[in-house]
């Protein structure tokens, strides 16, 4: 039975940052992701990561932009801590050998990005995510001998001990369907968003909230998960993702009579306010009739220069191409609003901790909170690493304290194996795990999108409610034990329906309007009834509960928020 | 048509029958050859990945012999010839910059390459400048009854954007095109695009046999009489290192291989001792069988 | 909506039964992709269906297979696409890539292979010395460079389909490679030579590449991996690394044998590259070879007095002069094109130019704003 100081869940950025921070603590690590670490989501993060680093820059401004992008919903004190570690944590990427642009000196070259004062975006072309996702990967390899990997190994659920203190996780190995426990004194989930309980979405078909539901289920509560962001630039024909650098090199939005809307919206940084608020002036521009035939809207990226599309863009050169039959160096490419990422996720504190002892979070599936009401862009690299950084050298410090968490794990072996025993085992009740998922995700898009309403949000909750009980009894094809993803899809389709219960419910609760909760029965902000957090709660019977714990305000009062 | 000509190294040194036989055939297909003698070897990819400025300098130069010409194109008979010539160019045309530093080089021998030349491998040029229906009028003796498996190799086909080969100029397909042109009956094998190993043959030997002799297992299990080629570097593997292959995919072969030219001889009238198939290591049985029964119904 | 055959190689480990075809039908839009239709097959009407696939956009490599027997990630192929390339009359054929074990339909172990050479080639950077305090000042152009090689997704495409390992599984293969030169070619890594000498030393390592350019073909991010190759060959040569594989001498004595007859003089270069006629290790490879010699000299085809005398060097003394000052310059030329980018030339692009500046896709700006230039790469 594998036991280990520090168990990390997800091989994503955040998780990967933990392990290699827990190893240099000291611990002994594993890291288990349900697919080969590289093919983690956080490779889609293309744009950047923000750092105030130039000089000229300071961390103050570089927070309080990512206060303003939040709507006075994200915690200051967490902020502070973020960006005053940028700059060291780019260098130390740096040094790790990240291939960051480098400007005609040789120095670290920025980017300009959405809702930030100054161009504050280190990046690598339009790959960032991705090499830094792979230069992390690296660095596991060089430290095998602390780091055990456990490649495509799907978590099942998270293990408690009698205190309630999380001491390890349940997971089946993917390529034999062994079910294996996996003990540990300090646990982090980083297991990223919950975007597949949309459709479309620019996220993967890996992220279905699963560490998000683990850490629900044994009753850590999660928190903000009302705010969902809808990123302005994904493609009309299928949700994929347009990076934000393309607007940071200098690409501008048209509705359908050529018109540069934004400069009704954000007459300042017009296509460079923060994302919700241009997502949400594109969705009045479609709603009003000003959109395209096709339902979107024209990004024109042929106005940024072509030998800088080419060696800064070349990503959705590709994409343009692949996905939707344009040369963007050549003509607009149509776009919409879509789902993207979620500001919300398993409550933590500056050190990563959740309420239940032993359980951590970082990354999109916590919520610390740093992005509030709307992540700005090239912040969640940043969150990634330093609460993956954090919540790796806390739970190092915590398992050098304690003795392995003991007691016989046979019997919860055979009680996971039965569950997903009779998973397979299902007569079915008719309906496809595909079915169950597509009803999902497009009430929510429908309903919990850009604009809200109570009636909508209602109407979405009974959908949930209807499908968690169809889940139960939904069948599958595969009976075997090699890679059988039909059963896994079972397990996740459970995931994404808690978080999007949780999603939905917070949403309810919210009558007011910040950031990319927007309620058209409800348009103002309310900082009098509603400058703070939702958390929620599962209770004995399953059913979500509603409590609030107040935003930390440390120097930035609220105030009116414009681009 | 005029042609500059570039025979390349090999069809004049291990594999002379191949410079004989286009020597042959060109009147007959009314292909008049200016030849570029003092042009050098085109580095076959080895002295780019020595020394990149030398290669691009010494094709830059051939591509300039060319232009001095009044050939209509530049045409070739080697794939190695083709594809390190088409690399050279890619850099050459991409760079205004570049060309010049080229050209300099070059200026000892007032010479200087302009961007541009057309320089097509003879299985281009028959497809798409001759024509297929032109090469159809001129066949004297269809290749009736003969199997031709076609090994294309690597440096005809790959890569396919530098190659320019595409929907419109299927030039992955071409051997076909011109085997059923002249009557003959394509055999399909799984080693028609694959390496002949040539090119690791000082390094690898085993692997290189190794790659040589499954291709011409794979042509006698798909029934081929005879393959073609348009590479002598591949000849060399597949011919020359037969007996070698032999002995390392533990089977006997003895699976002629003809060069393109040879092949388009034996359908324009000439016979396999012209073409210089009396040179090839692997006696051509099969091939001189056919010829003798064609001359016998014929007679 | 059209609709569109699939036809699909299954492999139950389970079942005990060989692999086997089966076909599917699905209606999609024809810009809808290959994994589209896979996932549609999966949902609609078999579950059991294995692939792996995360991304859909062609990032996170997992969804590498063949298509028509052609290596692809099926996320970025279209079904018209696919239909109209079938070698089977419009029915899209998808299979598990090559070179790897299939571990369930179209899942193959890519740790066996692909990651245990990607391991080899101690895939992370050592830099020398420590650290500066901000980060290492760098040329932008040498960043862009290795960019190219870390836009791999390890999606296992050029593995799949490389020749050289399909002869010789040890060969360390393209993506490795790649990877290695990614460190190579950062000037931040401090472990040029001892990764040099590695890669050209190992009997499986660069000199095992048989530059059949399938890698190139295959990969979905314009990673060029044997490109990466011939310049770990050339980064190897320039510092003098002699490997044992007769690489670099065969190189060597290639360049020289142009030099002194201005056309290859093969009889020539097969000893030149053992070292020489005299050289020991010459004696056991021309032996082995003489099978094959004495069969051509037998035929005709070769004749002593050719091999001896090589009658066309008399023309080349003008190429000699040029090989020697372009062989003698202390920093020799290299463009990349990676950095560079083509000039945009619309009078040229009408050429016909073997075509080849007509169909390269116009991905090229004014000449004036190609900033950088020819690249020069410094030989030691």
């Amino acid at each position: 039975m594998p036991s280990h100081d520090v168990l990390i869940i997800g091989a994503g950025l955040a998780g990967q940052r933990a392990a290699l921070a827990a190893a240099e603590a000291g611990a002994t690590v594993a890291i288990v992701s349900k697919v080969h670490p590289v093919r983690s989501h956080s490779n889609a993060a293309a744009g950047g990561i923000n750092a105030a680093l130039n000089p000229e820059d300071t961390w103050e401004s570089h927070a309080f932009d990512t206060v303003k992008g939040s709507d006075y919903l994200a915690d200051q004190d967490a902020i502070e801590i973020m960006c005053r570690a940028a700059p060291d944590e780019i260098i130390q990427l740096e040094h790790l050998g990240v291939t960051f642009h480098r400007d005609e000196t040789g120095h670290l070259g920025t980017r300009a990005f959405g809702g930030a004062s100054q161009a504050r975006t280190y990046y690598v072309a339009d790959i960032t995510g991705q090499a830094l996702l792979h230069v992390l990967y690296e660095q596991l390899l060089k430290y095998h001998e602390q780091i055990d990997r456990y490649e495509e190994w799907f978590v099942t659920s998270l293990l408690q001990d009698d205190a309630g203190e999380c001491t390890g996780a349940m997971a089946r190995d993917v390529r034999d369907g062994a079910i294996e426990a996996f003990r540990a004194k300090a646990v982090i989930q980083a297991s990223g968003g919950a975007g597949q309980a949309y459709k479309p979405t620019t996220n993967a078909l890996i992220c279905t909230g699963d560490g998000i539901a683990q850490a629900y289920r044994i009753g850590a509560p999660v928190m903000d998960m009302e705010m969902v962001q809808y990123h302005p630039t994904t493609l009309v024909e299928n949700g994929f993702l347009i990076t934000e650098g393309a607007r940071g090199e200098g690409a501008q939005l048209f509705n359908s009579g050529g018109e540069r809307f934004m400069e009704r919206y954000a007459p300042n940084k017009l296509e460079l306010a923060s994302r919700d608020v241009v997502s949400r002036a594109e969705q009045t521009e479609i709603n009003e009739g000003r959109g395209l035939d096709n339902g979107g809207l024209a990004l024109d990226i042929t106005l940024v220069p072509r030998k800088r599309i080419l060696e800064a863009l070349r990503e959705i050169v590709n994409i343009g191409r692949d996905f939707a039959g344009v040369d963007i160096t050549k003509d607009p490419i149509s776009i919409r609003p879509g789902q993207h990422y979620i500001m919300g996720g398993i409550r933590t504190d500056n050190l990563g901790r959740t309420p239940v002892a032993g359980l951590y979070a970082a990354g999109e599936c916590a919520c610390v909170s740093v992005h509030g009401g709307n992540r700005l862009g090239a912040n969640s690299l940043l969150d990634t690493l330093i609460f993956g950084r954090r919540a790796g050298e806390d739970a190092a410090t915590r398992a050098s304290g304690l003795p392995m968490p003991d007691g016989n794990l046979n019997s919860r072996i055979t009680d996971e194996q039965a569950w997903i025993d009779s998973i397979i085992s299902r007569d079915g009740n008719g309906r496809r795990v595909a079915q169950l998922k597509e009803e999902l995700g497009e009430a929510m898009n429908q309903y919990c999108a850009v604009f809200r309403d109570a009636d909508g949000l209602d109407a979405c909750l009974q959908t949930i409610r209807r499908l968690q009980e169809q889940a139960e009894s939904v069948g599958i094809d595969d009976s075997g034990t090699v890679f059988n993803q039909d059963v896994l899809g079972v397990i996740e389709l459970g995931y994404m329906l808690d978080c999007a219960e949780a999603m939905v419910v917070s949403g309810v609760k919210r009558t007011e309007s910040r950031g990319a909760h927007f309620r058209t029965d409800h348009p103002e902000r309310n900082d009098d009834e509603w400058l703070k957090h939702i958390n929620v709660t599962r209770t004995e019977d399953g059913t979500p509960e509603i409590s609030y714990s107040p935003v930390t305000i440390t120097r930035w009062q609220p105030e009116e928020r414009k681009y | 048509m005029k042609v500059a000509y570039w025979p390349g190294c090999v069809s004049r040194g291990f594999t002379p029958e191949l410079h004989g036989a286009m020597a042959k055939v060109a009147p007959l297909l009314d292909l008049e050859l200016i030849e570029l003698d003092r042009a050098a070897c085109c580095g076959a990819g080895v002295i780019a990945e020595h020394n990149q400025e030398l290669a691009d300098t010494l094709n830059a130069r051939t591509f300039a012999l060319a232009q001095q010409t009044d050939g209509a194109l530049m045409m070739n008979i080697c794939s190695t010839c083709q594809g390190s010539m088409s690399e050279c160019q890619e850099r050459l045309d991409a760079s205004t910059d570049y060309r010049e530093q080229i050209n300099d080089n070059l200026r000892g021998e007032a010479l200087r390459y302009e961007r541009g030349v057309v320089n097509k491998n003879l299985a281009w040029l028959l497809v798409e400048d001759m024509g297929l229906d032109e090469l159809r009028s001129r066949v004297k003796r269809p290749l009736e009854n003969l199997k031709v498996g076609p090994f294309y190799g690597c440096y005809l086909v790959r890569p396919t954007d530098r190659l320019g080969i595409n929907d419109r100029r299927p030039r992955d397909t071409y051997l076909h095109l011109i085997i059923e042109t002249l009557g003959g009956t394509v055999i399909d094998y799984a080693g028609q695009y694959k390496c002949c190993g040539f090119p690791i043959i000082t390094m690898n030997k085993e692997a290189s046999l190794k790659q040589a002799g499954r291709h011409l297992g794979d042509a006698i299990e798909a029934d081929a009489d005879c393959l073609v080629t348009p590479c002598p570097l591949c000849h060399l593997n597949l011919d020359l290192q037969q007996p070698l292959a032999e002995r390392v995919v533990g089977r006997d072969l003895g699976m002629p291989v003809l060069h393109l030219p040879q092949l388009l001889g034996l359908a324009l009238g000439l016979q396999p001792r012209e073409l210089g198939m009396s040179k090839h290591v692997v006696k051509p049985t099969s091939v001189i069988d056919w010829s003798q029964a064609v001359v016998a119904e014929a007679a | 909506m059209p609709e569109f055959n699939l036809k699909i190689r299954r492999y139950l480990p389970e079942s005990g039964e060989a692999p086997y075809w089966q076909e599917y039908r699905v209606e999609l839009d024809g810009h809808q992709s290959v994994l589209e239709g896979i996932l549609k097959v999966r949902a609609d009407q078999d579950g059991t269906l294995g692939i792996r696939c995360s991304c859909r956009a062609a990032i996170c490599g997992s969804c590498g297979v063949k298509i028509n027997g052609k290596p692809r990630l099926a996320c970025n192929t279209h079904l018209e696409f696919a239909a109209g390339h079938s070698p089977e009359d419009g029915t899209i054929v998808v299979e598990p890539m090559g070179n790897m074990p299939v571990v369930k339909d179209l899942i193959v172990d890519m740790e066996a292979v692909h990651w245990k050479k990607i391991r080899r080639v101690s895939p992370w950077l050592l830099p020398e010395g420590e650290p500066p305090e901000r980060e290492y000042v760098v040329p932008h152009e040498a960043m862009v460079d290795v960019t190219q090689s870390m836009a791999c997704i390890q999606c296992g495409a050029c593995v799949s389909d490389c020749l050289s390992m399909e002869v010789d599984p040890l060969f360390i293969g393209p993506a490795a490679l790649a990877k290695s030169y990614r460190f190579v070619g950062d000037p931040r890594d401090g472990q040029h030579y001892e990764r040099l000498k590695d890669v050209a030393e190992d009997p499986h390592g660069i000199y095992d590449c048989t530059h059949c350019f399938n890698c190139i073909d295959a990969c979905p991010k314009g990673v060029a991996p044997m490109s990466q190759i011939m310049r770990l060959r050339r980064a190897a040569g320039s510092h003098g690394i002699e490997d044992r594989n007769n690489g670099h001498r065969h190189e060597a004595a290639f360049v020289e044998n142009i030099e002194r007859n201005g056309l290859l003089h093969e009889a020539d270069l097969l000893p030149d590259s053992y070292g020489g006629k005299l050289h020991p290790r010459a004696l056991p490879e021309l032996m082995s070879s003489l099978p094959a010699i004495t069969k051509a000299l037998a035929r005709g085809k070769v004749t002593p007095q050719k091999a001896l005398l090589h009658p066309h060097r008399r023309h080349y003394h003008q190429v000699r002069k040029l090989i020697q000052a372009v062989e003698s310059k202390e920093e020799p030329l290299e463009l990349n094109l990676y950095i560079t980018g083509y000039e945009e030339d619309v009078e040229a692009t009408e050429h016909e130019a073997g075509e080849t500046a007509a169909m390269r896709e116009d991905v090229q700006e004014d000449a004036k704003n190609v900033a950088s230039g020819p690249q020069k790469e410094p030989r030691q």
